[in-house]
């Protein structure tokens, strides 16, 4: 089982820090609990990332949902003065990102990252296609709202 | 990019074994010289476990960004071979017939003055729960081993 974690840690590692950021580590533990527990409750071995997308996905929605948002570390502020353009793109795609709701991040990741379609996405979050759509277009327009003139 | 440190890991593989016992806390060693020390099977399994007598490294070869092992830990009067996978913080060892298992894992704490430590045995079978309480009693008494000697500095 030790091996399967290995394989499937780079995949669930990006899931959860994109969806659960600070707490990304810890919906990352639930995740490979949750697999491991119910592995054998699996009956197609081909089916397997899908279910491990959905369940870190799940785990990392209530993670994300049940903690707080911790502040920007000011020790990253301080290190713009070595490369200062693109940390500060980088904390301010994490501080755009941290504004959304946690299902927003799940939509996102699912979208962009996984390239799932709308309606794949909406049967694996459990919710109307048309609420994947609506919650795409908030998380889309917090993103260009940042980097409008 | 979230990470799933040796001792998360360790806890994950754990959860998933109904027998699984696990005792998890904090030395009053460095890392950097705690883990070593550890992973240093022919010495420190026999001075903690006090059911082992002598750990012999038969073989060792690279894997992948860790080593793995073949051992024999004798106990009883009697050598297991187990197969191990050694990697920086996570040692996991299981013996070649899968009738046990032996988890260690540990990470800097404190900023690397100390050692928060995990440390597991179980049988990985069905229908095996029943030795949990068993061997609780046996990772209580290994950690307690454990940092006696480390507050001695191993």
């Amino acid at each position: 089982m030790d091996a399967l974690v290995r394989e499937l840690m780079p995949y669930v590692g990006r899931v959860c820090g994109a969806i659960a950021l600070d707490r990304g580590d810890d919906a990352m533990q639930e995740t490979f609990i949750s697999v491991l527990r119910n592995l054998r409750t699996l009956r197609e071995p081909a089916a397997l990332h899908g279910w491990v997308r959905r369940i870190a996905v799940r785990e990392s929605i209530r993670i994300a949902r049940s903690g707080r948002e911790d502040p920007v570390d000011p020790a990253l502020i301080v290190s713009t003065a070595v490369a200062p353009i693109d940390v500060a793109t980088v904390i301010d795609v994490r501080s755009t990102l941290a504004s959304l709701a946690p299902e927003q991040r799940a939509i996102l990741v699912l979208r962009e990252v996984d390239g799932m379609s709308e309606a794949e996405a909406a049967q694996l979050l459990g919710v109307a296609e048309g609420t994947v759509k609506s919650r795409l277009h908030r998380a889309r327009s917090a993103f260009a709202r940042r980097w409008e003139p | 990019m979230a990470m799933l440190g040796p001792i998360a890991r360790a806890r994950a593989l754990g959860a998933s074994i109904p027998s699984a016992a696990w005792v998890e806390g904090i030395l009053d060693t460095p890392y950097d010289a705690t883990w070593p020390w550890i992973s240093d099977l022919e010495t420190s399994i026999p001075r903690f476990d006090t059911q082992v007598r002598q750990v012999r490294v038969v073989q060792r070869t690279p894997a992948d960004g860790a080593e793995r092992l073949r051992i024999r830990a004798s106990t009883y009067g009697v050598a297991f071979p187990f197969d191990v996978r050694l990697e920086d913080g996570f040692c996991l060892m299981q013996a070649r017939a899968r009738l046990y298992l032996v988890l260690m894992a540990a990470e800097p704490h404190d900023g690397g003055a100390r050692t928060r430590f995990f440390h597991l045995e179980a049988v990985p079978l069905p229908g095996t729960g029943f030795l949990r309480g068993h061997l609780q009693r046996v990772v209580d008494s290994d950690f307690r081993n454990l940092s006696r000697l480390a507050s001695r500095g191993f």
